[in-house]
């Protein structure tokens, strides 16, 4: 009985900690978005909500879904104003992207691991720039997005530290991977 | 940092499948988007409802930090920012006087002429409680909405000049598009010379001018404000003066500077409706024909009237139940009763 208790609590716990990757997606969809600014609004936030969609959709697809990436990107177009569907769309071209990279993506270490990070970005907000530019039928100037991408990478780099240790943690590798 | 040490979820595969049937679902999303925006503007009003209280709270101490950081800066210029904002203080009296002296002058023309009085304006103002600085779009939220009578399309104005528009409008809580929105449009005028444009965002700090009359030359200097086209903003809103484009055309730098805005009126503006006028028996088709007026219809129904006895409505006198009196219908329309086109 007790054994039965144990793995129910173990097996809760997983689920738990299974859910860690989207809640951080949430969690700096609704930092980045939130409305308040300590540089008067002069750099564009970064893309708080990316770098957990980046790094577990690297290291644990499996909790990473392209529905969980959805739902990140629609959450991010519900907060940050624009029209619906854009950043959704982006997120999951990028998704993309690392779904047939990871092999490649996942072996970069130190700057590489960065720049293989600053390639997808790239890929969501050129998605996002392409349909924002279709949807008005006119090409939004590229400063701002290069600012934003720049501020992104940026904030990668102390971000993937605590990413690590909460996978370390938290979340841990794929069961068949032991 | 180092991704290569952690362990790779190797099982995957057949993820492209709902990778295009989600990324199908987001295109529809957004020609949805396109089509019709209220569900999703509707939403994104009740999560600004539902955070206002937090942005409220957490925008104190931020607010406090930006003004600091900001006039960093500021120390070393302090002496020379004086001097220059005492000679503009002057020039500004001056245009002043000048002003008060020529809305005299046009209040008594105005009288003279007996000209239309400008509509009143009235404004509810409204606190800045966010600002969104996104790449593509470029917003602030206030905390007044519908309940204090906030409706989309009021233009936002500060002490300096106008601000945007609102776009979308929760129970206590706005959102505006800025003027260098990439959605923004405005009719502006361009004094003097009344020179008619289209003020048109397009992220930058200085939104371009599309001028409606290819033979109108602007002057850098030149005064920008709203024109009232189209009757959802009032005229003669300060915006900004004309400078040129480097890479050709014309730009309007803003006056007011949203980034730095604490408190903003929202302008209710509405024209009156002309009521059209009464019209005359001279107006009438028979009459203006020539022909007499029509006699006024009969009040009597086609039905022979119901007998009420006296002993039902006494002190009445009791009406005879005679044949109806029905007009012809060519006498109900003002023509002889025998042949009237003839």
């Amino acid at each position: 009985m007790r054994t039965m208790e144990r793995t129910g609590s173990i097996m809760g716990g997983r689920v738990l900690f299974s859910l860690v990757p989207v809640s951080l997606g949430i969690l700096g969809a609704l930092i980045a978005n939130f409305p308040v600014s300590v540089l008067g609004g002069q750099v564009p936030p970064p893309l708080l909500v990316f770098m957990p969609l980046y790094f577990w959709a690297m290291v644990r697809p499996d909790l990473m879904t392209p529905f969980w990436v959805f739902t990140l990107g629609i959450l991010q177009d519900l907060l940050s104003g624009g029209p619906p569907g854009v950043w959704a769309a982006s997120f999951l071209g990028a998704y993309f992207l690392i779904d047939r990279q990871r092999d490649m993506l996942a072996g970069l270490s130190g700057i590489g691991a960065i720049a293989g990070f600053a390639v997808s970005a790239l890929a969501a907000c050129f998605t996002a720039y392409v349909i924002v530019a279709l949807y008005y039928w006119h090409f939004p100037p590229l400063a701002p997005m290069l600012v934003q991408l720049a501020m992104t990478v940026l904030f990668y780099i102390p971000a993937v530290f605590a990413l690590g240790i909460v996978h370390r943690r938290l979340v841990g590798p794929y069961r068949s991977d032991f | 940092m180092a991704n290569g040490t952690w362990k790779i979820a190797r099982n995957r595969g057949g993820a492209q499948l709902p990778i295009a049937l989600l990324a199908a679902l987001a295109v529809a999303l957004i020609l949805i988007g396109k089509a019709q925006n209220t569900l999703f503007d509707r939403a994104r009003a009740s999560v600004t409802d539902w955070a206002a209280p937090a942005l409220q709270v957490v925008r104190a101490p931020l607010v406090g930090l930006d003004r600091w950081m900001g006039s960093i800066g500021d120390i070393f210029t302090v002496y020379q920012e004086n001097l220059r904002l005492k000679a503009e203080n002057a020039r500004l009296r001056q245009w002043r006087n000048a002003a008060v002296m020529l809305d005299d002058r046009v209040k008594r023309y105005q009288l003279l002429l007996h000209a239309v009085p400008d509509p009143s304006l009235s404004s509810v103002m409204a606190r800045v409680i966010g600002r969104s600085n996104e790449p593509f779009l470029q917003t602030m939220i206030l905390d007044a909405g519908k309940a204090q009578g906030i409706k989309p399309g009021q233009a936002v104005i500060d002490a300096r000049g106008m601000i945007g528009r609102i776009f979308l409008t929760g129970n206590h809580t706005s959102w505006v598009i800025l003027l260098t929105d990439l959605n923004s449009r405005i009719p502006v005028n361009i004094e003097p010379g009344n020179a008619q444009a289209i003020m048109a965002g397009d992220n930058t700090r200085a939104p371009s001018l599309d001028l409606l009359s290819q033979n109108v030359t602007l002057k850098p200097g030149a005064q920008v404000v709203s024109s009232g086209d189209g009757g959802l903003l009032p005229p003669g809103l300060a915006i900004g003066t004309v400078v040129a484009d480097p890479a050709g055309g014309y730009r309007v730098v803003l006056l007011a500077d949203s980034s730095s805005s604490e408190d903003v009126n929202v302008v209710d503006f509405k024209l009156k409706t002309e009521q059209p006028p009464a019209a005359s028996p001279n107006d009438l088709p028979a009459t203006a024909a020539g022909l007499p007026p029509a006699a006024p219809p009969p009040v009597a129904p086609t039905v022979a009237p119901i007998v009420m006895p006296p002993a039902v409505k006494p002190g009445v006198p009791p009406v005879p139940a005679g044949p109806t009196t029905a007009t012809p219908p060519a006498a109900r329309n003002g023509a002889p009763a025998d042949n009237g086109n003839e």
